[in-house]
């Protein structure tokens, strides 16, 4: 039996945002953007939906009087990430 | 672009994480820079006081001593780029900041080395130790990133710092000194520099 696949997950830029954030301490909202090659727009809609799912913890500040967005993976993200990996795997290993 | 609304396969699903771990992995990469430079100073530092040793042409610490005037300016340099510059990092990684409290406890415990030589340890015994120092900062660097040349270079210069106990004249010392900042410092450096320079270019392309 395989489970569904996270939709919170299942989606280009948040997985792509995740994916970044598992492997880093913590991000800025520039760096997320660089290397996903994604609209600030996009980017901010898509970092808002995986705030409210709880998957990581967003800190909005000023540094040298510039507004900084800094981003960070959640434990309940962790989990979740590794949950979404091991279903791929499962679905991987069916074809 | 990554596109939002495009529907995505379980193939596609794991690209995007593998390029993602691999992006981020890249920050991780250390340019070798500081290895290049602080190599080549100490380096040049042996080199000249073993040289002076044979031909006498100053003083038996002049080199040492302007090293050390050199290395203070740097330190400051780097300490004054490090508390200002920090904030601007768009990324922080966990290796960085394992680096960072590596660089502390080596820059005390060599601090320490210099105080014990000052105060009256034998300047050969002392250079040994701190090779030994060397060697445990290439040991953990080259390990946290996963760098071959950092840790064969720790082994070299472990094997030097051994050797370095028994020579009986600080001649040798220098030479020791010399051969190991070349092995653990100046050549992984450069391999470090060229590797990233390569994944720069990469990565523009």
């Amino acid at each position: 039996m395989f489970k569904e696949l996270d939709p919170i997950l299942h989606s280009q830029l948040r997985l792509a945002v995740i994916s970044l954030l598992i492997s880093v301490k913590e991000a800025e909202f520039t760096f997320l953007r660089e290397k996903t090659n994604s609209t600030a727009g996009n980017l901010s809609v898509q970092i808002q939906k995986l705030k409210e799912a709880g998957y990581i913890d967003v800190v909005k500040q000023f540094k040298d009087n510039y507004p900084q967005t800094i981003c960070k993976i959640t434990k309940p993200g962790i989990k979740a990430f590794e949950e979404y990996v091991n279903n791929l795997q499962s679905y991987l290993g069916k074809g | 672009m990554i596109q939002q609304d495009k529907p995505m396969n379980e193939q596609e699903s794991l690209l995007i994480i593998q390029q993602m771990i691999q992006t981020a992995k890249q920050e991780q990469k250390d340019d070798g820079k500081g290895w290049i430079l602080w190599g080549w100073l100490l380096f040049l530092a042996s080199v000249f006081t073993f040289l002076n040793l044979k031909w006498e042409w100053v003083s038996m610490y002049f080199f040492w001593n302007l090293f050390g005037g050199l290395a203070l300016a740097l330190l400051l340099f780097t300490t004054v780029r490090f508390l200002f510059m920090k904030r601007k990092e768009k990324v922080r990684t966990y290796t960085k900041d394992l680096c960072e409290k590596l660089n502390i406890g080596f820059f005390i415990f060599l601090l320490l080395i210099i105080f014990s030589i000052n105060l009256g340890v034998s300047p050969v015994k002392g250079f040994a130790l701190l090779l030994g120092l060397y060697g445990f900062w290439m040991l953990i660097h080259g390990t946290m990133l996963n760098f071959k040349p950092s840790i064969i270079g720790a082994f070299v210069t472990w094997g030097l710092a051994f050797a370095g106990l028994y020579v009986q004249t600080f001649e040798w010392t220098m030479l020791l000194h010399s051969i190991a900042v070349l092995c653990g410092f100046i050549i992984p450096g450069h391999i470090a520099y060229a590797e990233f320079s390569k994944i720069k270019s990469e990565n523009k392309g």
